[in-house]
């Protein structure tokens, strides 16, 4: 407890250092506050997004509801497809060595360089940052699950054929199971690839959402509301993570051999 | 109706446990490999503590999910109570080397899992997990998760669990060979204790020959290359067991001498 106490403090100490030196060096010439805003303008500039709005009556609070909800959409979909499909290639070793190379190949291909493909076909509205973001998504989750399957220990499956189950039942009563903590540790994953895709998937066709307000910002020269749509996204990102971690905890409490694939 | 009449009277005849030449094969014959398993015939006796014991590499593992079902030999067949074994779970109860236990199930869970296909009802499927806890000692632990329990606890929960299908025979494989000394010796006595109560019939795979001595009516020998059955010894010496009993140690030098020639 004392040392977690002592390690808090270093870290807010370190931070606070760090901050006042940029506010001195950004208020007595040694930065240009067109580059590097001073914090005390940041705070400002969060006022105004949370109270006016910026681009006017843009609310800090219509960004995220807006960004959140289309990071929702494109994950839930993603997961809804990835979830089943993987399931079968992983348990098919014939399907899984056929898919493997477009599955490794869609998973690098960056998601962004299909920005122009996906504005020629789907247009400029919401669907084109769905799907970009979907994509995202799903090639990390079923990367995942098709592992988490494939890689069930084989003496567990054993075990359960010793104890008379067979067919169908096998994956529902032992292969899937085994399969949650990596399917999960997926998941995560797959979260955060929806969050670094959505500020390049806002950029075009809209002024409402986070990635779109970093975009403006930047029309404008207000470097401090870019600096604050970063923030935000990295801290929805947190929260959204150890939610997910709370949850997996609570629906998984057997596992931790994952810790490290966890992040 | 003749030949119905005589299987009935061979299965009358016929010793609980068969293993009829027992051939096995990985891969082709023409590619010069010796086979695994060479003709091993067996027979043992219901309620028989067997162990069969050998170096690395004569086959035991192989015998042993053989009987399990869980492979299919290349010829030749395993009868139990006078039935061939065609596949798992009919009546043969597997210990692993490694516990195998799901990490999702609490303890209590492994066990009832053993239970699935005895039709019993919801609330008696949960008695018998919990007795056959008792039994291995475990009764404190029913709770608890597979990663919360030391190596011998894991593998009591394991023995109790392929008990909870109520097995004709119970096959295991190196089930104590991961664990330290002390805990072995202590998972020797109470398997001992287990196999009196509830009267099975066991097929125990090891490498230590002390193990063996310890626990078996008999001991079966095997050689490697092509596996096959070098010597089969009657263990008559009383229980409970002492390693520092001169019978003890003959009986130890003449197995150490039948896998050392």
């Amino acid at each position: 407890m004392n040392e977690r106490w002592t390690r808090a403090l270093t870290a807010i100490a370190v931070f606070g250092v760090l901050i006042l030196a940029w506010e001195y060096a950004s208020t007595n010439g040694l930065l240009k506050p067109y580059k590097f805003p001073p914090p005390s303008k940041i705070a400002r500039g969060f006022v105004e997004l949370a109270t006016k709005g910026f681009p006017k009556d843009l609310t800090l609070w219509v960004h995220v509801q807006t960004t959140v909800a289309r990071i929702l959409q494109g994950y839930v979909y993603a997961l809804a497809l990835a979830i089943p499909l993987g399931f079968l290639v992983g348990a098919l070793p014939l399907l899984e060595k056929l898919t493997n190379p477009l599955i490794v190949f869609g998973r690098s291909i960056a998601t962004l360089s299909l920005l122009p493909l996906v504005i020629v076909w789907f247009g400029t509205g919401e669907l084109t940052k769905v799907i970009l973001i979907g994509y995202g998504c799903f090639w990390t989750m079923i990367s995942n699950v098709i592992a988490g399957v494939k890689y069930v220990d084989r003496t567990l499956i054993a075990a359960a054929r010793t104890m008379g189950v067979s067919g169908l039942n096998l994956y529902w009563s032992v292969i899937l199971p085994a399969a949650l903590p990596r399917m999960f540790a997926g998941a995560r994953m797959a979260l955060g690839v929806g969050f670094m895709v959505i500020v390049g998937a806002e950029m075009i066709g809209t002024i409402e959402g986070l990635g779109a307000l970093i975009m403006e910002a930047r029309t404008f020269y207000r470097s401090d509301i870019t600096i604050i749509g970063m923030l935000v996204i990295g801290v929805i990102g947190f929260l959204i993570s150890s939610g997910l971690m709370r949850l997996e905890r609570v629906l998984i409490p057997w596992d931790t051999g994952l810790q490290d694939v966890r992040r | 109706m003749e030949t119905a009449a005589a299987e009935v009277e061979n299965r009358m005849a016929e010793p609980f446990i068969v293993f009829d030449d027992i051939r096995m094969r990985f891969g082709p014959a023409d590619e010069g490999m010796p086979p695994v398993l060479d003709g091993i015939d067996l027979a043992f006796p219901k309620n028989s503590f067997v162990s069969i014991v050998g170096r690395s590499g004569c086959g035991k593992t192989t015998l042993l999910n053989i009987a399990a079902g869980l492979v299919k030999a290349t010829s030749g067949e395993v009868r139990i109570d006078g039935k061939a074994v065609k596949g798992p779970g009919e009546g043969q109860g597997v210990v692993f080397q490694q516990h195998a236990l799901f990490p999702w199930l609490t303890a209590a869970g492994n066990v009832e899992f053993g239970t699935r296909t005895r039709g019993l009802p919801k609330e008696e499927k949960r008695q018998v997990a919990r007795d056959l806890l008792d039994l291995v000692g475990l009764g404190h632990a029913v709770d608890k998760y597979p990663r919360e329990l030391s190596g011998g606890m894991q593998q009591r929960v394991a023995i109790a669990r392929a008990l909870a299908m109520d097995p004709e025979i119970l096959l295991m494989d190196e089930p104590f060979g991961a664990l330290d000394e002390l805990t072995r010796i202590e998972l020797q006595q109470e398997l001992l204790r287990v196999w009196e109560a509830q009267k099975k019939t066991v097929v125990f795979i090891t490498h230590s020959i002390n193990e063996a001595l310890i626990l078996s009516d008999r001991v079966i020998l095997l050689a490697p290359h092509p596996g096959r059955v070098h010597k089969d010894i009657d263990i008559t010496l009383p229980r409970p067991r002492e390693r520092t009993d001169p019978a003890f140690n003959e009986m130890y030098q003449e197995i150490w001498e039948g896998l050392s020639s």
